[in-house]
This record gives structure tokens, C-alpha cells and sequence, in this order.
């Protein structure tokens, strides 16, 4: 029995064929997928010829941003709509940066669910465990050389950022800001967790990473989610 | 989107935040009252920028900072306009390890 073109685009999504940039398939509609196939051929003609893969990108791009606007319930909805102001100016500010992009410093693996040095294959696979659980928060120290910070994360795809960590990581631009005098301090012990985690786990252990934070005198948090 | 509870419930402790993220996120982050977000036109697993291109993630920290300068109340979005720009910049793949593609067996 053949496979039909719904089975093929549901397995991108933690399928035979698990791509987590494309795994927004699974939710696109079969003509509207087909579309984006022959696009994407097309432009690959194009590309052929005048080397430019730009387009390539802008329709990729495109039709992943579709995909997850046509998804427009958010499972959370909040009315208020919290604010702190920065009371100093940035020149003097202690800055945290803290990131759900799962990295960790070798040596300091949080072994999800007692597992020793998981891949990031197994993490795909167990992405259903992750979702239950209370995500491991990962400290790591500023000057910790990128080739000692590993990533490990089912929900996205982070080839780019094990080529270059600052893509979810952005140490090395805060670094230059401090060096610039952009910003007074970027904080000694920096913070990632895998941000596939369940909501509930995590806003129980939020009190405790807010004490971390508020102990070392941290005057704004820059946050990247993946 | 984890950031966006972990975004809400430091600003409510006292300390500004700021997230950068891509926007396929933008209407989450919205729903969720994101105190500020900077929003990049990139695919995700990508909101800095492509690996390399250290001159778009330093425009990207840039808006960020400038956010937290200038962000009156919560809810506050400033969307980039450029696009994302693919690796014409090159990394050392010698010294990393890229997770392996998967099995594409139909019968699986």
C-alpha cells in the first residue's frame, strides 16, 4: 500500500522523516502543501542558473510563518500585562541573558530522565517526555568556551546554533556590548533550559529561578525562546 | 512558549525583560502579554540571525537594548523588517558535530 501525500507531510513532524523546520506540514492543508513543493522546485530551477537562493529561503520562510498564523489560538491568554520600567540607564545595568534553547556546559549535562549524554536524536524522540516534565535549568559561566556549551533540544532544529551558538545564544554579542560600554555588565553565570517543558512544571519552579536572579543583583533579563 | 511565562513572571518580580524571537511566535507572545519582544522575520530555531552573520545578531541585540530603554508598558513589539540572510558566512564545521538526518524509510 502506497503512501498517501497526508502521511508523507505528517512525517516531518516526529515522523520517518522528523524535520523540525518543517514539521509545521503536518497542519498545512494537502493543496496547500503541494503548492509549496512545486514553488520551492521551481525556485530551485531558478536558482540553477542565477545561483541565488535568497527566494529559496523567502518562500520557506513563508510558508512556516502561514502554517503557525493559521494556528491562531494561543493555549495561554493573558488579560494584564505585566511591566517593570528599567530604573538605570543600560551603561550601568547588569544584564542577564537567559535562553529556552536548552544549552548546557559539558561535563554539566541535567541527563534528562536519568539518561547519560543524550543525543539530540533521543531528545526528538522522547519530545512527548520533555512536554510532561519540569524543564533543568543550566548555568553557564560566561567565559565558558564555546566548544565546552553543548545543545540539546526536541522541539527545533539547532544545526545553527551548534555551528554558531550565538544564533539562540547571543553571548558573544552581549559580551561586545559590554566591551562597548553599551551595557555596564553582562551577568558571570549565564541561563538555558529546553523550553519544550510542561507550563505547569515550570511555573512551579519560576519562584526559585527569580531568586537566582534577584541574588545576583540582575538589573534586566534578555530572553531568547527557539 | 516557555519564555513567554518565564518573560511575565520576572517583569511581575521587579526586572525588565526583553525577548527576542522569530515571528511565527508573534501571536503567542501577544496572547501571553510578552512585556517586550523584538520580532525578527527568520525562520525559526534561527532569531539572531544565521550562524556567522555576527553583523545581523549585533542589530538584532541592539533592538533589544533600545527596547528596554524605550518600552513605556508591557505588550510592547518591535518587528525588523529584513529578512533572514543565509550562511555566506563561514563557520569551522570541522569542530562540531551536526545531529544526524533521519531514517526516510516509506514503510516506517
Amino acid at each position: 500500500m502506497g503512501e498517501s501525500f497526508a502521511e508523507f507531510r505528517e512525517s516531518f513532524f516526529y515522523g520517518s522523516r522528523t524535520d523540525l523546520c518543517f514539521k509545521f506540514l503536518k497542519d498545512v492543508p494537502d493543496d496547500e502543501a503541494a503548492r509549496f513543493f512545486q514553488e520551492l522546485l521551481w525556485l530551485l530551477g531558478e536558482a540553477y542558473d542565477t545561483g541565488d537562493v535568497q527566494p529559496l529561503i523567502d518562500a520557506a520562510y513563508e510558508a512556516q510563518l502561514r502554517a503557525y498564523e493559521a494556528r491562531q489560538d494561543s493555549p495561554w491568554t493573558y488579560d494584564d500585562a505585566p511591566f517593570a520600567p528599567l530604573h538605570k540607564s543600560l551603561a550601568d545595568a547588569r544584564v542577564l541573558l537567559m535562553t529556552s534553547s536548552g544549552h548546557f556546559v559539558r561535563g554539566d549535562d541535567p541527563h534528562p530522565f536519568g539518561v547519560p549524554d543524550m543525543t539530540q536524536e533521543e531528545a526528538i524522540a522522547r519530545i512527548g517526555d520533555f512536554l510532561r516534565s519540569a524543564p533543568a535549568l543550566s548555568v553557564i559561566p560566561r567565559h565558558t568556551p564555546a566548544a565546552d556549551i553543548r545543545v540539546r533540544h526536541g522541539g527545533y532544529d539547532v544545526r545553527s546554533t551548534v555551528r554558531d551558538l550565538n544564533v539562540t545564544f547571543p553571548r558573544d554579542r552581549l559580551v561586545e556590548a559590554e566591551a562597548g560600554g553599551r551595557i555596564g555588565h553582562l551577568a558571570d553565570e549565564l541561563l538555558s533550559f529546553p523550553g519544550a517543558t510542561s507550563q505547569g512544571r515550570l511555573l512551579d519552579v519560576l519562584p526559585e529561578w527569580i531568586a537566582r536572579i534577584h541574588d545576583a543583583r540582575i538589573d534586566a533579563v534578555v530572553l531568547v525562546p527557539v | 512558549m516557555s519564555v513567554g511565562h518565564v518573560a511575565r513572571e520576572i517583569e511581575a518580580s521587579g526586572t525588565p525583560t526583553v525577548v527576542i524571537m522569530v515571528r511565527a511566535f508573534r501571536h503567542v507572545a501577544e496572547a501571553m502579554a510578552v512585556p517586550r519582544a523584538v520580532i525578527t522575520r527568520h525562520p525559526m530555531g534561527r532569531p539572531l540571525g544565521a550562524p556567522g552573520d555576527a553583523e545581523r545578531q549585533r542589530a538584532v541585540i541592539e533592538d533589544a537594548l533600545a527596547l528596554l530603554e524605550r518600552a513605556r508598558s508591557g505588550r510592547t513589539f518591535a518587528e525588523r523588517e529584513t529578512p533572514y540572510r543565509p550562511g555566506r558566512f563561514r563557520t569551522k564545521e570541522s569542530d562540531v558535530t551536526l545531529p544526524t538526518r533521519p531514517e526516510r524509510d516509506p514503510s516506517r
